[in-house]
């Protein structure tokens, strides 16, 4: 039996035809709420820490030119009330107090370990003591500050023997 | 561009099918803007999803510190995470509660269990030639006792790089404090 010419293809040719959107609203409705649910909104980032390790004993072949181009050693340690920054071979001890309780100075600490990345260049490492009662904030912002400063290796004393010996 | 439209038939029953038979009726709502928006918007997300895992959103509850620096996990490093609130310690990415603070410090069988999990995980980390990372996410407001505590107890299970969790910034006066 034949079929009649479509009533849809004299449409056609009359008129130009819509493209049906209800599909991809359909899939828009659906993908851009899922997208928004995993969508980043903080980014996180990570702060490299190095352990202690123990000191290796200094090798007796080493001639004094060595010795004196070793870089010296930089200890900073935290307090409830101030920062302290000690450099090997120096007595005098930097002394940051807080400007009020909770409220440390965080620039001057900022311009002092600028001030020792100039002296010592070749010194990439800083030692962190925190006090037990320091907060994480604190000692993060330390540590972001030393690096910020090229001070790559931050080396997280665990005891705090080894700083009070050094004094 | 094209234009598109959805035709919308604003009245109901046998009237308004005789009035659309009529053909002088009709309304288009037109949505070819929206959808223009919405292609954009889905492009724009597209490109700024992240599936890292360390780019998820801040533990609830949680506040972290924010920081300028930033570090990349060493190759060949797989992590491991430990939240540490003020009150409790939750382990690994399904955040299995450990005990309170005070539990870690002094209770030797909470200290135990969690060594042996620790040991166990960087030894599975271990054999499959990676090396394993603890990332630890600490509130802000933590003393710093309980972060030593925890950085001595990960080294006896041969965790050797930790890394701390942060919020980045690329505003050097919020981390001084200006």
């Amino acid at each position: 039996m034949a079929y009649g010419p479509s009533k849809n293809r004299t449409r056609t040719q009359r008129e130009a035809r819509e493209p049906n959107l209800i599909p991809i609203m359909n899939l828009f409705i659906v993908v851009i709420p899922m997208l928004m649910t995993i969508m980043v909104s903080v980014h996180l980032a990570m702060i490299e820490i190095t352990l202690p390790t123990q000191a290796a004993g200094g090798g007796g072949d080493e001639t004094e030119e060595q010795i004196e181009e070793l870089p010296k050693v930089i200890t900073l340690a935290l307090f409830p009330d101030r920062f302290e920054i000690k450099v090997e071979g120096k007595k005098k001890v930097i002394e940051i107090p807080y400007l009020s309780p909770g409220r440390y100075d965080y620039v001057t600490l900022d311009k002092n370990i600028a001030k020792l990345k100039e002296e010592h260049t070749n010194q990439g490492t800083i030692e962190i003591l925190p006090d037990p009662a320091v907060k994480f904030d604190t000692l993060l912002r330390s540590i972001d500050i030393c690096k910020s400063n090229n001070f790559p290796n931050i080396k997280y004393l665990t005891a705090a023997t080894k700083y009070y010996r050094a004094k | 561009m094209n234009v598109a439209s959805v035709r919308v038939n604003r009245t109901a029953g046998g009237s308004g099918f005789e009035r659309r038979k009529k053909g002088n009726k009709t309304k288009d709502l037109n949505i070819t803007s929206l959808i223009d928006i919405l292609t954009i918007l889905l492009v724009f997300m597209i490109k700024n999803i992240s599936m890292d895992a360390t780019q998820k959103n801040q533990p609830e509850g949680m506040l972290l510190p924010t920081t300028i620096t930033r570090n990349e996990l060493i190759e060949s490093g797989k992590a491991v995470f430990v939240k540490i609130y003020t009150d409790k310690i939750l382990y690994g990415a399904e955040n299995i509660p450990v005990g309170s603070l005070q539990d870690f410090i002094t209770r030797q069988d909470t200290r135990q269990s969690l060594l042996r999990i620790l040991q166990m995980e960087a030894r599975s980390i271990t054999s499959v030639n990676s090396q394993p990372c603890l990332l630890i996410l600490a509130d802000k407001e933590l003393p710093c006792r309980y972060i030593t505590e925890f950085i001595k107890f990960s080294a006896q299970a041969a965790f050797a790089n930790i890394y701390f969790s942060t919020i980045h910034t690329d505003d050097r006066d919020e981390v001084l404090g200006i």
